[in-house]
This record gives C-alpha cells, structure tokens and sequence, in this order.
C-alpha cells in the first residue's frame, strides 16, 4: 500500500473511532500506528520498528524524570502537604474578602509544583479548600469553581506530567519546557485571582470576610511549609538555572521529599510502599502511552500527513496569528471528546510542524497545549475537573459546578489569547536563562 | 502476593534511581563524578518502567476516553471492557514479537553498555518478562469475564 497523506488520515480516523469506543489510549494510539506500519512498511518491519521503540522508551534517561516526580508527589500527598499549603495560606490572607478563594488559587499554584496533575491536584486541595470555604458561608458556585480552575494549575506550574510526556514526543528539553511554563503558569494563577477579586466586587455575599489570624498561628502553619518551599524552589530553580538537568531534578525532589516525611515521622514501610504502588501504576500508564503515541508518530511521519497538513495550511494565507488561532480552535474542539494525553498525542505529530512553519518552535507549542489541555479540564461535556470536584462536593449539582467555574474559563481563554499574541510570554525567560 | 512482589521490585528501582542521580549531582558539584550514573538511571528505569506497565495492567489503570463508554448500558459497558483488553492485548503481543526479535537476535552479541559494561540483555529479558506477563494478565481477565 502507498503511503499517502490519505492513509494517514483513514489512520487517524480509525483511531478516533478506537477511542470513543473506549480503547485504553496508549494500546489504541500503537496498534493504529504497527496496523498503519505493517500496511505500508510490511509486517517484519512494523513489528520490529515497535520493538525498537519499546526498550529506546524504557531505556531513555529523560524518562526518569517522570517516575521520580511521581514519587516525590506521593510522598507529599502521605505528609499531607495539600493541607498544609491551603492552610498557610488561608492564615496568611483568608481573613480577607474572598480571601479562601484566593488561598485556594495559591494551594494550588504550590502543591501543582509539587505534583504534575489536574485531577490530583483538584482532588487533594478540593478536601481541604472546600469544607473550610462552605463552613465560612462562600457561595458554592464561587468555591467549587475556584478549585476545579484552580486544579489546572497542577499540569502547566512545573514540574508537570504533561510537559515530560511532551518534551518526550516532540524531543525537545524538558528543562526549557520547565523554565518557559514559569511565566504562564504564574500568570495563570494571578488571572485567577483577578477573577476572584472582581466576583467579590461585584457579589460581596459571595465570598464574606472571616476572622484575622493572629501572627503566632501565621508562622506556626508558614512553619509547616518552609521545607518543602525550599525543595520547590530548589528543584525548579535549579532546572531553569541549568545546574541540574530535569532527572536530576527529580532524584533531588524524591530525596528530598523521603527525608521531610522522614523528619516528620512519617516515613513507614505502608507509606512507601503505597508511594511506590501509586508511583508505578501512574507511570506504567504513561509509559505505555508514549510507546504507542511514538509509534503512531513514526506511522504519521511516513505518510507524509504533517507536511500535506502544513501545506494546505499555508496555502490558506492566515498568517501567523490567525493559523495559531484555527490551531487553538482545533484543539479546543477536540479537546471536548477527547482527555488531554489522548488530545496531546493524537495532535502533535500533526500540529507541530504547522506551528513551526510560524516561526515558532516546539517549546512554545508545548506550553500552548498544555494550556489547550487544562481547559479541557474544565469544560463540558468531558472536563474531568469538575466531576472530581463534584465527588469533593457531593451536595454541589454539576450544572452549578460548571456555572461556577464559568468566570475561570473565560479567563482561560483571554490567557489563551495572550500567548498566541505574545509568544513571547511563553519564551522570554527560557531564552533570558539561556544567554 | 504477585502483585506485591511486583511492587516491592519497581519501588526498589525507584529508590536506586533516586539514589544514583543523587549522588550524581553531589559527586558532580564536589569534583568526584559518578562514573556510569546514567548507565545505571537507564537500568532502573527499565526495571521501574516494566513493572509499571504490568502493574497499571494489573489495576486496570490504563487510561481510557469515557465519554461515551460510561453512558452505555451495564451489558454494552462490559463488552466495551473486553473490547479494549482485547485491543491491548493485540497492542502489548505485538509490542513483545518486535522486542523479543530483536532480542534473539542480539542475544549472541553480549550487548554491554560502554562504561560499567550493564548486561543490556537481561535488562532485555526482564522487559520482554513483564511484557509477556501483561499479557498473561490481560489474557486471564477476557477469559473469565467470558465464562461469567
């Protein structure tokens, strides 16, 4: 059979199709890509080119990077750090009109650089945020919808699962992905906290001021965090400072993150070894996925798909403005039917090379999906962060949850919008600490 | 008890590769490189990266998309769960043929990395492993959701 941009494209349709059947994404993604493979290459060739990738994925140094990260979560989540990051900072600001909603968006800008997930991040700061915030007498459209906008925050604030799987299947850095997710994750957040701050002037009584904490109880919960502040700091600075490579990085995070739990009494054989079970089972399921989705990749590459893509692309004169926007497009569409991994790698082979005609690079399109992704999160009829957040808030319907966080999404695009009209958000400071 | 042993081994890899790339930065940074370190972080993540696969095999873990799958009937629902174990299985056996080609094929060759000369072999084998028990998992699970 003759490789085509049409094969790739009857490829790319039966795996759409695999998908929403319910095929596990990373089995559905490689068996798309050795069929593919075997009908234009030959089988010999397919199944040797998918052995291939197998022991090169497991044996690439990078990819340790993301079973230590787990780890290091894992061990947070046993110490309990969600809580005690909404905690400092509900004691630091929470007094305030709003001021939970805004300790939330913080929990979980800080526990999202300590774990590299939506749905964790929105789950764990969900069980402390949310109480805290009814029994306070927020609305519960304002408070569920802070969390599950706010959970975003754990994919793009490094280190984040979704910008290593990236790097992984674009090859490019991890640690320039990690340095270039600085400025839009933190922007992020303060978008967030805009959205809060304006609600709160418009509807008081949806968030009501609570009781200053005194100063004693503000450094005891600051106390409480310092160490694991430090390790972010430490792990993440060091990666956009370029001391320590991403893997480095990681291993200094895990030790770090054993020897916190240790010191505080924490660190039993349980603990580790449901650390160890959580840490495998995340990334055996990672790991699969980019063996198929590298599969798929090299399915796509030989049908020449990308570059027709490219062209066609090109030939519709939008300049670089308005490709970037029909790509977004894209990309948000899909993302209604399809979870993020599944969005990422199904449309980065593809995508790439368009967004790179632009002028732009792999970096910024890392950010960019990712960005694309953590929308999906948390918008109908897939946005897993509100029904994570509806089993957080059982009382809450999901209709209210998804007005809640309605004001969020907004904000999501407008931060959208930003980075494709100033790449530059995304690749100041990546360039800036590559000088 | 399987499933423990399983665990206990990926997180001891886990723990070694923590351990290696830590003593890497610090040899690094006081002037006595670890020589190999990287050799020995690909070792740990065969060993971790393989049991990971069985084991999130083993939790019926893998990542799916839902959307329409949860709004089946119960009957419709168990047959789309069979369907996609019978997809992976496929996925993960032809995975194993390539691996295990290229492994009989290298075999002889004594494949060694450079500079602590790891036997990449084994390294093979334990992969090839986990992937044929992975199917042997997947295999079990079709067969008695069959005969329920």
């Amino acid at each position: 059979m003759m490789a085509t941009p049409a094969t790739g494209l009857v490829g790319i349709a039966v795996l759409l199709a695999l998908l929403l059947l319910g095929g596990r994404i990373g089995a559905v993604l490689g068996l798309v890509g050795i069929g593919g493979l075997m009908l234009v290459l030959g089988p010999e060739a397919a199944l040797i080119k998918s052995g291939v990738v197998v022991i090169d994925t497991l044996t690439r140094y990078e990819l340790g990077t993301l079973p230590l990260f787990l780890f290091m979560a894992q061990l947070f989540f046993s110490i309990d750090a969600s809580r005690d990051m909404f905690d400092a900072a509900a004691k630091l600001i929470g007094h305030r009109k709003g001021g939970l909603a805004y300790a939330t968006v913080a929990g979980c800008a800080g526990f999202g650089a300590i774990n590299g997930s939506s749905l964790a991040t929105t789950a764990t700061v969900g069980m402390v945020a949310y109480p805290e915030m009814r029994q306070r007498g927020y609305a519960d459209t304002l408070a569920t919808g802070t969390i599950a906008a706010g959970g975003t925050l754990g994919q793009m604030i490094p280190p984040s699962a979704a910008l290593i799987v990236f790097g992984i299947i674009a090859e490019t850095s991890i640690g320039q992905l990690f340095t270039a997710a600085i400025i839009p994750g933190l922007t992020q957040a303060l978008f967030y906290a805009l959205v809060v701050f304006i609600l709160v002037r418009i509807r008081p009584e949806l968030a009501p001021a609570g009781l200053r904490a005194p100063w004693a109880q503000r450094w005891k919960a600051l106390g409480r965090i310092w160490e694991i502040l430090l390790l972010v700091i430490l792990v993440i600075g060091g990666i956009a400072l370029g001391w320590i490579s991403p893997s480095e990085a990681a291993a200094i995070g895990a030790s770090g993150a054993l020897l916190i739990a240790a010191i505080r009494r924490k660190l039993t054989l349980q603990t580790l070894y449901n650390a160890f079970h959580e840490t495998l089972q995340t990334s055996g399921m990672i790991f699969l996925i980019i063996i198929g989705a590298l599969i798929f990749s090299v399915f796509v590459g030989v049908t020449g798909l990308a570059d027709s893509a490219g062209e066609l692309v090109a030939a519709l004169g939008l300049g670089r403005t308005g490709t970037l926007m029909l790509v977004a497009l894209m990309l948000l569409l899909l993302g209604s039917v399809l979870d993020g991994l599944a969005l990422m790698l199904l449309t980065t082979p593809i995508l790439l090379p368009v967004v790179q005609s632009t002028g732009l690079g792999a970096i910024w399109f890392g950010i960019f999906i990712t960005r694309t992704m953590e929308i999906g999160f948390v918008h109908p009829p897939l946005g897993m962060n509100l029904y994570v957040m509806q089993r957080v808030a059982k009382d809450v319907q999901i209709g209210r949850i998804f007005r809640g966080v309605l004001p969020f999404l907004a904000s999501d695009l407008l931060h959208l919008l930003i980075l494709i009209l100033f790449p530059g958000f995304v690749l100041w400071l990546p360039h800036m600490l590559g000088k | 008890m399987k499933r423990k042993l399983a665990i206990w081994v990926g997180g001891f890899a886990l723990l070694a590769a923590t351990l290696i790339d830590l003593l890497a930065v610090i040899g690094r940074h006081v002037g006595l490189p670890l020589a190999g370190s990287i050799e020995l972080m690909q070792s740990m993540i065969v060993i971790s990266g393989a049991t990971g696969i069985l084991i999130a095999t083993m939790d019926s873990s893998h990542a799916r998309v839902r959307i329409l799958v949860d709004r089946f009937r119960p009957g419709w629902r168990a047959s789309a769960d069979r369907w996609s174990d019978l997809l992976s299985l496929v996925f993960l056996l032809a995975l194993l043929i390539g691996s295990a080609w290229i492994a009989i094929d290298l075999w002889g060759g004594h494949e060694q990395s450079e500079l602590l000369g790891v036997p990449w072999r084994l390294l093979r084998l334990f992969a090839n492993a986990c992937l044929a028990a992975t199917i042997l998992v997947l295999a079990l699970r079709i067969f008695r959701s069959r005969s329920r």
